[in-house]
C-alpha cells in the first residue's frame, strides 16, 4: 500500500483499527527486517516467556504504527502519554510497550476521536518519529507472579510481607507495626508519589494491608482482615465512602488511596528488567509517566 | 402527630417533587437505583429534609440529631451506582447481596437507618435533567464564581460554564478553587506557574467527550469533580504537552456535588414548607500528607 497517497483519514481508520499500521510517510521502501529485531519479533518472544496461554479477545494488542519495521529501541511504561512518547523519542527509543492506552479508553476506541484535534496530533507525532505502541496489560497480570505487583513488592521491599496464597488484586501484606501516616510517607517517597489521599486515623496503627483493587466488592471482602485497604484509583463514592463509614461505625480502619501509577508503574520497570533477559539486540528503558498529579492545598 | 393538616408522607413529597421538577419525570432504570425512596417505607410521615451528596452515617447521625427522618441524596448508601452507566463512570459492578448482607459496614448502617425509621431517598437523574443544573449552579456559587462575567452558560442549562477569571497564575486559581471550597485534596495537572484566565466548571466526573465539548470554549484550564486514570486524565496531560490546554484541577467528587444538594435544599423550601429542610455536607473524605 503507497502510504504517501492515503488520505489521512484513510489511514486514521486503518492505524487505529490495527490492520495496516505503516508510519512510513516519506520513506523509502525499507526490507522489514532490515534492522535488528522488529516490535513484532519482540512481541512473539514475549508470547513464548509470558507462560500463558494467549487470550482472545485482549487489549494486549498493536495500537499504533509499524510492527514489521525494525526498531531502535523499546520503552516500557505504564502510561503511553504524549511526554513518554517524547522522552521515548529523546532516548532513542521508538517501540514502546504501554500498561495503560495510548488514546483514553480501555480499548483504544478511535471511533469518536477522529475529529478530536489532539488526537490528529499524537498520531502525527507517532507517525514523523516512526514510533510503534504496543500494549501490554492482561497477559503481564497474568505471568505469574504477576508482574504488576511482583514490581511493585520490589520497590516497597514488601515480598518478605506478602501473605501467601492471595490472588493477585487482593494481595495481603503483614508489615511491622506502623502509624498510618508514617507508612504514607514511606510509600509516598518509594512509590515516587505526590497525590497520596488518605481516610482514617494519622495515627491508626497498621500491620495488614490489603490491595482492594480499583473496586468496592473488593474491598467489602478484605476489610474484615485488614486494618488499612490499599487502592489503586477507585471511584470516590465507592472506597473512600465505605471506610470512613467504618470509621464513623468504630472500626480501626483506614484508607490509602493511590493514584494508578502508584500501584501499578513500578511493574513497568520490572516488565524492562525481565524483557532485558531476552531481548539483547536494542537498549531496554523503563520511562515512568510518573504521579500525574500535584496537590493543590 | 399534633398538626395533622401539615403532614407529608415520603410518597407525598416524591409526588410533590414530581410536579414541581419541571421536566417529564424519567422512568425507573432496571438497576434499582433510580430516582425515589432508596431505602424506607414511604408512607412514612416526613420529619424534616436533609439533603447531602451522600447518606454517610455522619450525615445519618446528625439527621437523627437534628429530628430530621429524610434524607435526599445523590449517592447510594450502600457504595455502589451498581450498572449505571458503567461504561460511562467506570463503576464497579454492584456487591452481590450476599457480600453486603454479612458486611459488618452495610449492616451497620442498615441498623442505623432502620432503628430510627429513616428514609433515605435517591434524587439525580431528574434533578439533574432539569432546565436549570442546580449542580453546577451550586458548584459556582460555592466557587464565589456567580458574579463573574462568563460567556456561556449563564441560565446553567448545560452542565458545564466557562469563567473569565482575573489572570493568574495555575497553583494561586487552585489554591483559590481550594479554600473557597474548604478542601484539602484537590488534585492538579499541568505547570503551576502557566498564566490561567478563562476556566471552564463541571460538576462529577468528567469524561473525554465531557472535555472535548468544553474545550470548543477554549479554556486555558478545566475544573471537575474526578476523571478516570486512563481515560480524561492522561487526555488532560497530552492536553498540556501538545500545547493546547493549561490544566486540569479536580476538586474531588463529594466537592464538586454537595454544593448542588444546598442548592437542593434551596429550591426544596420553595415548595415544601411543611417540615424543616436543611443542608448537611458530607465533608470531603480524604486527608494528605501536606494537611495532616
Amino acid at each position: 500500500m503507497n502510504t504517501n497517497t492515503m488520505s489521512r483519514r484513510k489511514f486514521c481508520q486503518l492505524a487505529a483499527s490495527g490492520i495496516v499500521l505503516a508510519p512510513s510517510f516519506g520513506r523509502a521502501y525499507q526490507q522489514p527486517n532490515a534492522g535488528p529485531i522488529t516490535a513484532r519479533e519482540v512481541v512473539q518472544r514475549i508470547r513464548q516467556h509470558v507462560g500463558v496461554t494467549w487470550r482472545t479477545p485482549t487489549a494486549d494488542e498493536f495500537k499504533v504504527g509499524d510492527p514489521d519495521a525494525s526498531i531502535t529501541g523499546i520503552t516500557t511504561t505504564f502510561m503511553s502519554n504524549f511526554e513518554v512518547l517524547q522522552r521515548s523519542v529523546a532516548a532513542g527509543n521508538n517501540f514502546i510497550i504501554t500498561h495503560e492506552p495510548t488514546f483514553w479508553s480501555a480499548t483504544d476506541i478511535i471511533s469518536d476521536l477522529k475529529d478530536d484535534p489532539l488526537y490528529q496530533q499524537k498520531l502525527k507525532y507517532i507517525a514523523e518519529n516512526k514510533l510503534v505502541v504496543w500494549r501490554f496489560h492482561d497477559h503481564w497480570h497474568a505471568h505469574r507472579p504477576d508482574g504488576i505487583f511482583a514490581g511493585w513488592n520490589r520497590v516497597m521491599g514488601w515480598d518478605q510481607y506478602a501473605v501467601a496464597g492471595t490472588t493477585p488484586f487482593s494481595h495481603e501484606y503483614v508489615i511491622p507495626e506502623t502509624r498510618l501516616e508514617d507508612l504514607a510517607k514511606e510509600m509516598h517517597a518509594k512509590l515516587n508519589l505526590r497525590s497520596l489521599r488518605l481516610v482514617g486515623n494519622p495515627d491508626l496503627k497498621v500491620s495488614r494491608l490489603g490491595n482492594g483493587g480499583h473496586y468496592i466488592p473488593q474491598c467489602m471482602n478484605l476489610l474484615p482482615r485488614v486494618d488499612a485497604i490499599m487502592v489503586f484509583e477507585c471511584r470516590e463514592w465507592e472506597a473512600a465512602e465505605y471506610v470512613r463509614d467504618a470509621i464513623a461505625a468504630g472500626q480501626k480502619k483506614a484508607l490509602i488511596q493511590m493514584p494508578h501509577e502508584g500501584g501499578e508503574e513500578m511493574g513497568m520497570d520490572e516488565c524492562a528488567r525481565w524483557l532485558r533477559t531476552f531481548v539483547s539486540e536494542v537498549p531496554v528503558k523503563f520511562i515512568a509517566s510518573g504521579d500525574p498529579f500535584w496537590l493543590a492545598a | 402527630m399534633e398538626d395533622v393538616k401539615g403532614m407529608l408522607t415520603g410518597q407525598e413529597l416524591m409526588q410533590r417533587i414530581q410536579k414541581n421538577v419541571g421536566v417529564p419525570w424519567q422512568s425507573q432504570r432496571p438497576d434499582g437505583f433510580a430516582d425515589g425512596v432508596n431505602i424506607g417505607n414511604p408512607e412514612t410521615v416526613v420529619t424534616g429534609i436533609v439533603t447531602s451528596y451522600a447518606a454517610t452515617v455522619e450525615v445519618l447521625r446528625r439527621a437523627v440529631a437534628s429530628g430530621r427522618n429524610t434524607i435526599l441524596c445523590r449517592e447510594t448508601p450502600f457504595y455502589s451506582r451498581g450498572e449505571r452507566a458503567p461504561t460511562a463512570y467506570r463503576n464497579a459492578p454492584a456487591p452481590p447481596k450476599e457480600l453486603t448482607d454479612k458486611d459488618s459496614v452495610c449492616r451497620f448502617k442498615q441498623d442505623l437507618i432502620s432503628e430510627n425509621n429513616l428514609l433515605i431517598i435517591r434524587f439525580v437523574d431528574n434533578w439533574d435533567a432539569r432546565n436549570t443544573n442546580g449542580q453546577l449552579r451550586g458548584l459556582v456559587r460555592a466557587l464565589g464564581w456567580d458574579q463573574l462575567s462568563h460567556n456561556r452558560n449563564d441560565d446553567y442549562s448545560t452542565s458545564a460554564a466557562v469563567f473569565q477569571v482575573p489572570v493568574t497564575s495555575l497553583g494561586n486559581l487552585a489554591r483559590s478553587i481550594s479554600e473557597n471550597l474548604k478542601i484539602r485534596s484537590a488534585r492538579v495537572i499541568g505547570d503551576p506557574q502557566s498564566s490561567v484566565s478563562v476556566v471552564a466548571v463541571t460538576h462529577g466526573v468528567i469524561l473525554v467527550s465531557d472535555a472535548e465539548r468544553m474545550l470548543r470554549e477554549r479554556p486555558d484550564v478545566v475544573v471537575a469533580g474526578d476523571a478516570v486514570e486512563w481515560e480524561a486524565v492522561p487526555y488532560f496531560q497530552d492536553l498540556v504537552t501538545a500545547g493546547r490546554a493549561k490544566g486540569l484541577v479536580l476538586v474531588g467528587n463529594e466537592a464538586s456535588e454537595d454544593p448542588g444538594m444546598l442548592e437542593m435544599a434551596r429550591w426544596l423550601k420553595t415548595f415544601v414548607t411543611e417540615v424543616p429542610i436543611e443542608w448537611i455536607s458530607a465533608g470531603e473524605p480524604f486527608w494528605t500528607l501536606r494537611n495532616v
